[in-house]
């Protein structure tokens, strides 16, 4: 005869066995080590009992304290919409600085902390975007001051592959500065009008998301790898580059490549914006590591396809700077966007993965596992980083 | 919003506050945590009002963000350096036995109260939450998945591990008397 689980009595006692409940009885009506167990279970249970308030506070009191705390939400609000704008309005001067300050720093030493200073504010966007959609008043974009928000955040946080696009575009036009401007002055108009509201499920949209970032992160995975390979020897980041890019430059390799990244950019916006909500911190950091991701994917599978640039082969590796992104101001402005991209990568399957674990393992287990996890994604970011500045250890 | 607006919302909670400070008390352990809890709570419904769908009922709407709101410090509160000493429900305990005509019989429930409050101590939020929910008000392993936002078999084990931690307090008590 097989026993029941502690966990099936558990579940017996909640009355939460469905069908099975008949089962569980009969086996209980018949197996007195199973009885046993069960009255042990339910001895423990039914001595907890649930605490009650003696004395709830008086509504004036509730009042007077709401007043205050809608007030003071509000200041925040406009705080956090000027914060997220300023990125995109800075991000110019950000990438500027990067460049001078790498420049200082090949002539003194003591200017490699102000690179990292000036790469840290070049990559802030996307981690003030989820600080400020982690504190904002969610409408469901009812609100103009919550549209403000979020598209602030969007932009914030796709700052890097958004001026490298315009850039590419502005090739075209040479319209300098202004059409960075532009974009973000047109985009900010969207705000005047109510968004559309995805109102079906998502559930069928995260499947295909699942299936196709299966296939997308044995690509994305062979790059991160071979990027942070760069840190340890050229010759070694060179010999497996162009073996993968035989391969990504096969037919059928490539279209996989660009589907999946389409399926994954069209399914991640149905969810992307449902999942926005104060307070959820893993929901939102999903979220932007998404947008980032998205916008990354879209720059660096598409950008061949949008524009039309001959002389510029991939933008992963500009050729005239390759093992330096700091010798040009072209080649830097894709130092933020490259090291964002790898971020993106490892935060949004690293959150995936805690969410999953959750299911699985304690809660205390799977804090440690993401400190962990933290601790080798940056380790990660920053091996990648070192290579993007040439700084190798064989050469 | 004006302070019309806010006598309607608070005409609207009435019916729910003590309910509301019984539930964030159940799942905190602790009043002054409750109060937080539900203060930030009534934050939130109040400022999204305007999410509130009219066939919806609007106690789950609440409770719904009571729970995430009560998740949420309760996550906090482990950050905070004075997380290792949290009051304890005993004080509950101990004020209902002032009022009591056996005091031997409602010194062993504090006792007993004192034993599952420390149980309750050493769970995880989700573990705490999901057992509060699953224990004190008798909702679904499906509905609190939904409103948690986990996934069903993730609250099932979140509850298997509370109820774990519960026995492993009081069951050397029952082989004990």
């Amino acid at each position: 005869m097989n026993h029941l689980s502690d966990d099936d009595l558990v579940l017996h006692y909640y009355g939460e066995n469905g069908p099975g409940i008949a089962d569980v009885e009969h086996h209980l009506g018949a197996c007195a080590q199973c009885a046993r167990a069960y009255e042990t279970i339910s001895r423990s249970l039914n001595a907890v009992m649930p605490p009650e308030f003696v004395e709830i506070p008086e509504l004036p009191a509730l009042r007077h304290m709401l007043r205050h705390r809608v007030r003071e939400q509000t200041s925040r609000l406009r705080g956090l919409i000027a914060v997220v704008w300023l990125v995109p309005l800075l991000y110019p001067v950000s990438l500027q600085a990067l460049f001078g300050s790498g420049r200082w720093a090949q002539a003194h030493v003591v200017g490699i902390p102000l690179v990292a200073l000036t790469l840290l504010w070049a990559c802030a966007g996307p981690f003030l975007a989820a600080f400020a959609l982690n504190h904002m008043t969610a409408d469901r974009f009812e609100r103009a001051s919550t549209r403000l928000l979020v598209l602030g955040a969007l932009i914030a946080a796709i700052s890097p592959s958004l001026f490298l696009l315009v850039s590419r575009v502005n090739t075209w036009f040479n319209l300098g500065l202004w059409s960075w401007y532009a974009v973000i002055a047109v985009a900010s108009l969207t705000t005047l009008f109510r968004w559309p509201l995805a109102s079906r499920s998502t559930r069928r949209f995260l499947y295909v998301h699942r299936l196709s970032a299966l296939v997308l992160t044995v690509f994305v995975l062979a790059h991160v790898i071979n990027q942070a390979l760069a840190f340890v020897s050229v010759p070694a980041y060179t010999a497996m580059r162009s073996v993968m890019r035989i391969v990504s430059q096969q037919p059928v390799s490539y279209t996989v490549m660009v589907t999946a990244v389409a399926i994954q950019i069209a399914s991640g916006a149905a969810m992307g914006m449902r999942k926005v909500r104060a307070g959820a911190v893993a929901w939102n950091l999903q979220a932007v590591s998404g947008w980032c991701l998205a916008a990354f994917l879209l720059m660096h599978v598409f950008s061949g396809l949008l524009v039309r640039q001959p002389q510029v082969a991939t933008t992963l590796a500009p050729p005239i700077a390759q093992f330096n992104l700091l010798a040009t101001p072209r080649a830097a402005a894709t130092l933020p966007f490259l090291l964002l991209g790898v971020a993106a990568f490892l935060f949004h399957v690293g959150i995936y993965a805690r969410l999953v674990a959750l299911a699985y393992l304690a809660e205390a287990s799977v804090r440690r596992l993401s400190y962990a996890g933290i601790v080798v994604a940056a380790t990660v970011v920053v091996t990648v980083g070192l290579s993007l500045c040439g700084i190798h250890l064989i050469r | 919003m004006t302070d019309g607006d806010l006598d309607v919302f608070l005409s609207l909670i009435e019916r729910h506050r003590r309910y509301m400070y019984n539930l964030a008390l159940r799942m905190t352990g602790n009043e002054q945590d409750a109060k937080d809890v539900v203060q930030d709570s009534l934050l939130n419904a109040y400022l999204h009002l305007e999410q509130f769908e009219q066939r919806a009922d609007f106690r789950t709407w609440l409770h719904r963000i009571l729970v995430n709101c009560a998740l949420d410090h309760l996550r906090s509160r482990r950050r905070r350096p004075d997380a290792g000493e949290p009051r304890p429900l005993s004080d509950v305990a101990d004020t209902i036995a002032a009022s009591s005509p056996d005091p031997e019989r409602l010194m062993a429930s504090a006792d007993w109260r004192r034993q599952i409050s420390a149980a309750m101590d050493t769970m995880s939020p989700l573990e705490r939450v999901t057992f509060a929910l699953r224990h004190f008000e008798g909702c679904s392993i499906s509905e609190i998945a939904q409103t948690v936002g986990i996934g069903n078999n993730s609250a099932k084990q979140h509850i298997f591990r509370a109820v774990r931690k519960i026995r492993l307090a009081l069951e050397p008590h029952w082989s004990g008397r």
